[in-house]
């Protein structure tokens, strides 16, 4: 440990802290473009300069240096807002905007810019360049996910560190030299393959990296982040799906329009995930904006809740040997929901909803686990999973089989056995099931998934669930056939 | 004669330059003695001794550098000299890499021997030709006569050698920078702390020293660090290489003892400014020292302490002669043209400061100057002081600041009439040449 001060203030810093890392720790804000927390440090924005006076030096006679490759000796006194220092950083960001376009109006990335923040914060004042801005390559696609504006780029190169550093794609570079200098893909084809790209577009300080996706679909202010959990492998990345804020709800358009996953993001999370999802992650709205069923079928001919409920707990009460097959995107509370309701009167097993997609990429060293379901590690604690020869599961006098999930083709039931099936999704099977029970998906309701490591996370509902879906956990409750105490 | 020499101590013939006349000269002999007589931190006390300040421009100790290297601390070390020249009006390693390739050498192997380094590098400008097809052969020829490799002269000691030629990046220069390049990467100046000396070259203990200061180690070592004291001046030991160029009559390198009196130097030994014109002002030592006008250099001896009096400084040895009648305004186009390409366009002040001191010269020598237009550049120059990761930002506000501070007239008079108060020239007048 090592005792200095921050603005007059005694700081105990680790050994071998930078003052960047020493003022975080202790709350004292130093603002920085090219410094990121997982990230080498570059020194190049220099836009987080302190005044240093060491020990035994008089007040005012300190010199400037960037705080992030500072290192701490013991009494150092480091101001981080003072008048020299704010006239530095006021010179820095005249430099840094020299060659901005401050085109905030049609860029993606107003109302979230770290420039636009230390703009109003440290300098304010309008340009005083007369000269002509040095003009770039305004789209430069870097792959079909992510477009570059060079123009708003700063050369914070966090993005070029982070291919090098982060998921080692070696990806990005940079050409050319002085204020010609560009990002740019080392080689054709090689940004493409980085399953975690679209993570400089995260932490890119200003609008320079977008997503083709989200490119001018929204502006961030009416929008809002709900914390969720990313269920496409069982890694189970802690993210933020942005949707409209319910006060900007679009009045005049579809109202799927209002359902819709502008983006996600990544929730920082040091215990799962970090401050990184890979590009699996970002586009859940492949997954959650798949037709959607909504209603009630008896061998598919449309019925209400209520009689669905009641044609399934009839085949419930009539079977003499149920099977079930438990869905691994269930949440936590959903099994154990399932378990109390329905797990003595079936005999369960976990099933598989999803498997990989050719092409996704299967495991890696980052994030990306094998199994691509979100609660594997839950389901599979409470049920044995499905054996891989599937007609073991079912004995020969199986009269009723409830499938929970989609991913499972009929075909491998016996011939014989009723069907009662939970899904969320509009499919063909929905129709030949006896019972077919349109459920939420975890869009629509709050919960927990458990990751292979036993890590729990928590999701939260950004949406409202269309009339006639229900959620499974009510379904399972209302679907006991044996007597229990049911509130009301 | 521009006092003692250590290192231009030879007439340079056809031959000069080869293995054998440098042996006959005595050379390697040093290289002998330091080996077999001397352990490696006695060669080091008599670097520190010397005094010898670096020939590169920042005038840093060599002994200092040499001293933060711990010896047998189980690591590898580099040494590599930066034959990377490229300050504008600098010339003076290309000397020595054309004509004493094997004086490099052989301070090179003995600082290897002091430093406990196995792999040496040099570092030659890619522009380079004949001096790197000189040091090329140099390398060949001290490797056939044993001089590099393994068990070298009959001892322990071995060392190899390898030269890497640059790209022609003025930044590449910088230290940190030249061993980003070495190491494959875009030179991009590292962030000091650590300094190189701590991590260096492929992340080891790495000293640096230029082309000049290296050479110097052979005379050290051989004369004895409190002799070779004896020669310049008591803060400014040895010798420097002078490059001199611009409008001088005779133009060329000198090697001058530093204590030396500037003006005879210019006048006398050089023969003064071209054409027989007047001299208006001097670069001292490369284009990132501040100029110095004719009134100014009368009482300037060269030497460190005399010149940063001046508020100048040596530099890099690379002087400029600048003969009255020239236009300051474009002078400093051209600078800052150079700074502006030159800029690697890591660390924002530089990158953005170049290009904006660029653009609003070239509007000036346009005509379209405004009159704040000088403070602006005066502020871009300040803002660059000290702020960026290596020395150009300040190096070029240097240059600005100097030229601004002694000639605002000249930069008031073309904003004001839109043209150049001394017709845009650079150059001296035909006429005066004709009978110069």
């Amino acid at each position: 440990m090592v005792e200095f001060f921050i603005n007059d203030q005694p700081v105990q810093a680790e050994d071998n802290q930078t003052v960047m890392q020493a003022a975080r720790a202790h709350g004292f804000f130093i603002p920085y473009f090219c410094w990121h927390p997982q990230l080498s440090v570059p020194g190049n924005c220099r836009i987080c300069m302190v005044e240093v006076t060491n020990e035994g030096q008089a007040a005012g006679s300190g010199w400037l240096d960037i705080a992030c490759n500072m290192p701490i000796t013991r009494g150092m006194r480091v101001l981080t807002d003072s008048e020299r220092v704010r006239a530095r950083r006021k010179e820095t960001l005249q430099f840094i905007t020299l060659n901005h376009p401050v085109d905030c109006g049609i860029c993606d990335k107003a109302g979230e810019c770290t420039l636009q923040d230390y703009h109003y914060e440290y300098n304010g004042s309008p340009s005083i360049s007369r000269d002509a801005k040095v003009h770039a390559t305004k789209h430069f696609p870097l792959s079909e996910r992510i477009v570059l504006d060079n123009e708003r780029c700063i050369m914070c190169t966090r993005c070029v560190r982070f291919t090098r550093e982060v998921s080692r794609s070696d990806a990005l570079g940079v050409v050319n030299r002085g204020d010609h200098s560009l990002i740019r893909p080392v080689e054709d084809g090689r940004f493409e393959q980085d399953a975690y790209s679209d993570n400089v577009i995260d932490i890119c300080p200003v609008g320079a990296l977008l997503s083709t996706r989200f490119l001018h679909k929204a502006r961030v202010w009416y929008l809002e982040p709900t914390a969720s959990v990313c269920p496409g492998c069982e890694r189970g990345c802690t993210v933020n799906i942005w949707h409209r804020k319910n006060e900007w709800k679009l009045k005049a358009l579809d109202a799927k329009q209002n359902a819709r996953i502008d983006r996600v993001t990544p929730l920082e999370n040091a215990a799962v995930n970090g401050p990184w999802i890979c590009n699996k992650g970002r586009d859940l709205a492949q997954i959650f904006e798949r037709a959607r069923a909504d209603q009630c079928l008896l061998k598919g001919r449309p019925v209400d809740l209520q009689t669905a409920i009641a044609s399934a707990r009839a085949l419930i009460a009539a079977a003499r040997r149920p099977v079930a097959l438990v869905s691994n995107w269930g949440s936590n509370e959903e099994l154990a929901a399932y378990r109390q309701a329905l797990g003595e009167r079936f005999t369960s097993f976990v099933k598989t909803d999803w498997q990989p997609v050719s092409g996704e990429p299967l495991e890696d060293d980052l994030l990306i686990r094998p199994d691509k379901n979100p609660n594997t590690a839950a389901a599979r604690a409470l049920f044995p999973p499905l054996p891989a020869d599937v007609g073991s599961a079912f004995p020969a006098d199986t009269d009723l089989v409830l499938v929970w999930g989609e991913g499972f083709s009929f075909a491998q039931l016996p011939p014989r056995a009723r069907i009662i099936y939970l899904n969320s999704w509009l499919q063909p099977e929905n129709g030949h099931a006896d019972v077919f029970l349109p459920i939420s998906v975890m869009t629509e309701r709050r919960g927990h998934y458990t990751n292979f490591e036993g890590t729990v996370s928590a999701f939260e509902p950004c949406f409202a669930s269309a009339p006639g879906v229900a959620h499974a956990q009510d379904l399972f409750a209302a679907l006991v056939t044996r007597a229990v105490a049911v509130s009301t | 004669m521009t006092g003692r020499k250590l290192i231009m101590t030879f007439p340079v013939t056809e031959t000069s330059h080869l293995l054998a006349d440098y042996q006959a000269r005595g050379g390697y002999q040093t290289l002998a003695k330091a080996l077999r007589e001397m352990r490696p931190e006695e060669i080091t006390k008599e670097v520190v001794a010397s005094g010898i300040l670096g020939h590169g421009g920042a005038a840093f100790p060599a002994g200092r550098k040499w001293g933060v290297i711990k010896l047998n601390d189980e690591q590898p070390h580099f040494l590599c000299a930066n034959a990377d020249e490229g300050e504008p009006g600098t010339f003076k390693d290309r000397w020595i890499l054309e004509n004493a390739p094997h004086l490099l050498l052989e301070s090179m192997l003995i600082a290897a021997y002091a430093l406990q380094v196995r792999n040496a590098f040099v570092y030659i400008r890619g522009e380079f030709d004949l001096p790197y097809r000189r040091l090329a052969a140099a390398v060949e020829e001290a490797y056939a006569a044993g001089y590099f490799g393994e068990r070298i002269l009959g001892t322990d000691f071995a060392c190899d050698i390898v030269i890497y030629r640059g790209a022609g990046s003025y930044v590449c220069g910088e230290a940190s920078a030249l061993i980003t390049s070495i190491e494959g990467r875009k030179g991009y100046p590292r962030n000091r702390p650590p300094r190189l000396t701590v991590r260096g070259l492929y992340q080891r203990p790495t000293v640096i020293n230029n082309v000049e200061t290296l050479a110097n180690v052979t005379a050290i070592v051989a004369r004895g660090g409190e002799a070779f004291k004896t020669v310049g001046t008591a803060k400014s030991p040895g010798t420097q290489l002078v490059s001199i160029s611009g409008h001088v009559q005779r133009p060329g390198v000198y090697e001058v003892e530093y204590g030396y009196p500037l003006a005879k130097f210019i006048y006398e030994d050089c023969g003064g400014v071209l054409g027989g014109g007047k001299l208006k002002c001097i670069v001292p030592g490369g284009i990132s020292t501040k100029v110095l006008t004719a009134a100014e250099i009368e009482t300037v001896t060269y030497d460190h302490v005399s010149l940063t009096a001046a508020g100048s400084g040596v530099g890099s040895g690379g002087m400029v002669v600048i003969a009255e009648g020239t236009c300051m305004v474009r002078l400093l186009q051209i600078l800052l043209r150079f700074y502006h390409h030159e800029s690697c366009g890591q660390c924002t002040p530089c990158r953005e400061g170049m290009g904006w001191m660029h653009r609003i010269i070239d509007r000036i020598v346009a005509g379209e100057g405004r009159m704040d237009d000088i403070d602006q550049l005066v502020r871009i120059s300040k803002a660059n002081d000290g702020t960026t990761i290596c020395g150009m930002g300040d190096a070029a506000g240097y240059a600005t600041l100097g030229i601004i501070a002694k000639y605002r007239d000249e930069f008031e008079y073309y904003i004001e009439y839109k043209r150049s108060r001394l017709d845009g020239r650079l150059e001296v007048p035909q006429a005066e040449f004709a009978h110069g």
